[in-house]
């Protein structure tokens, strides 16, 4: 399968000279077309720099980023991405938002009005498209986000915590639209999340990221099948990989 | 239909006067207190007069007050709008260019602490007592609240939607227009308000210091004369003109950015 990202010894520092912190790196990682990968971390552990320098929304200080075989030099497009703070904006209704991601790369909405139609649709959104965020509930906000960050059906998500400012339940619930939306159309899913039990039951991968400076401490492959419901979740393999990701975090002293 | 409409808007008066009554109750209770404790405590009438003699008195300079109303209007309204036209492209151009941003920025700063109206009897000695300076002087009070808010609205943009912009690949106008203009919108609206409360102050000071007309010279003579209650009337039009003002602003803020938290909420 053919590697949608590569990062080669990739590193980050803030600051200059003397005062130059190093954030991240080196870094390798390789994500195949079609794979979800998680990046996995403690806060301040450089995952969402990480997730930055993929997108080409930060500069690398060394290293290099290939996406889709061409070194990355600036902003990419062919992306979808959400982060903690959703990017609706409140003067524009679900619908208004979802077509803004069109709009603002000069594709007329009204060609694309049935792939919005199918993606409020399968977020069940489609009686609140005409609601401006602020009457939709978090988790609502979050599902808008979502068609937002697709409806130009990039190849490629970069999701820096989508689901971290949302109640427990809330999150449950819109873990299993994500994973169906990603069965479905099965894109280049790069997932930043500090949640052990979120990476394990989205990811095809989950790369466990240690802080000072930010390393992939090890990398595992999570072979439970999809889709991974509630009885997978309570499975001995399940808990298997939990343990052994608690395990590296509590050797760094995280947990 | 008819009916439903009717019962819902009376349901909205109830809900209103509900809100409400506490605070009507005690803005009449300040005008009876006024009303009666001038004579009760036997207040000179040169010094201060009940407000029913106000309304009495006013009424009958009625049409000088309204002409001098429309006078100082023109003044305001005209330094407002030059304002407006002023400040918002010279705050975008500082909030998008560096080096405006570390030259005009700061001396504009400068200048704000200045108190504006200081310079007043400058530009009367200047261009002398007719409409000009008056312009001029609404339009210092009212630029810099506008400009230093427009600077303020069109510089900070949330940094995930710089992001998601740049993620799009949109060129500078797609951005401006689909997201930087319209989240600048309520922070603009900031400056507007604060200078449509200054525009009739400056307007006011302006002719206390030399003019031959409008509502600020009408209170300086008669106060001069001892006529408190035309003093007062010239004030109470001074104050309608200024609500007028505020309330044009706040219409628009309603109808421009009705998503907005502090359209929604009601709050000023």
């Amino acid at each position: 399968m053919p590697h949608q990202i590569e990062l080669r010894d990739l590193t980050k520092s803030f600051g200059r000279g003397a005062d130059a912190v190093d954030a991240l790196g080196p870094v390798s990682l390789d994500v195949a077309e079609g794979e979800f990968v998680s990046l996995l971390g403690p806060s301040g552990c450089g995952k969402s720099t990480l997730m930055l320098m993929i997108a080409g929304l930060l500069p690398i200080t060394q290293g290099s980023i290939l996406f889709a075989g061409k070194p990355v030099k600036g902003p990419q497009t062919d992306i979808g991405i959400m982060f903690q703070e959703n990017t609706l904006v409140p003067w524009r209704t679900v619908r208004g938002n979802i077509e803004l991601q069109l709009e603002m790369r000069g594709l007329p909405p009204a060609d694309h009005a049935a792939s919005v139609n199918a993606l409020l649709a399968s977020v069940r959104l489609t009686d609140f498209q005409h609601r401006h965020p602020h009457e939709l509930s978090g988790g609502m906000q979050q599902r808008a986000a979502f068609c937002q960050a697709m409806v130009h059906h990039p190849r490629t998500l970069l999701l820096d915590e989508p689901l971290g400012k949302l109640d427990a339940m809330t999150r449950e619930s819109i873990r299993s639209d994500l994973q169906a939306l990603w069965l479905q159309e099965r894109r280049t899913v790069v997932f930043v999340t500090h949640s052990i039990e979120e990476a394990i039951q989205l990811s095809s991968r989950v790369a466990v990221i240690t802080p000072r400076p930010g390393r992939i401490e090890r990398i595992f492959d999570i072979d439970l099948p999809f889709p991974r419901d509630f009885d997978v979740k309570v499975s001995p393999e399940f808990t298997r990989y939990t343990r052994a990701i608690q395990e590296i975090f509590r050797s760094y002293g995280v947990l | 239909m008819a009916s439903s409409d009717h019962s819902r808007l009376t349901a909205r008066l109830r809900d209103w006067f509900e809100q409400s009554w506490m605070f009507i109750a005690f803005f009449a209770g300040f005008f009876l207190f006024w009303e009666y404790s001038v004579v009760w405590f036997d207040v000179p009438r040169y010094i201060l007069v009940p407000p029913s003699t106000i309304v009495t008195k006013g009424w009958a300079d009625i049409d000088r007050l309204l002409y001098y109303t429309w006078v100082t209007g023109v003044e305001v309204v005209l330094g407002y709008a030059v304002a407006v036209v002023l400040a918002l492209p010279i705050g975008l151009a500082i909030a998008f260019s560096t080096i405006l941003r570390r030259t005009v920025y700061p001396f504009l700063v400068c200048i704000e602490m200045v108190p504006k109206i200081a310079f007043a009897p400058l530009f009367i000695s200047w261009l002398g007592f007719g409409l000009l300076p008056k312009v001029i002087i609404v339009f210092l009070v009212c630029f810099f609240p506008i400009v230093l808010n427009a600077i303020l609205a069109f510089s900070s943009l949330p940094e995930e939607l710089t992001r998601f912009a740049r993620s799009t690949g949109a060129g500078p106008w797609r951005t401006f227009t689909r997201l930087r203009l319209p989240a600048a919108l309520p922070q603009c609206f900031v400056g507007f308000k604060y200078a449509a409360i200054n525009a009739t102050v400056g307007a006011a000071i302006a002719e206390f210091i030399g003019s031959d007309q409008g509502l600020g010279f009408y209170i300086q003579i008669v106060t001069g004369n001892m006529r408190p209650d035309l003093a007062f009337a010239g004030i109470f039009f001074l104050t309608l003109l200024g609500l007028a003002l505020f309330g044009l602003v706040t219409l628009a803020e309603r109808l421009l950015i009705p998503w907005h938290i502090s359209v929604r909420r009601g709050a000023h």
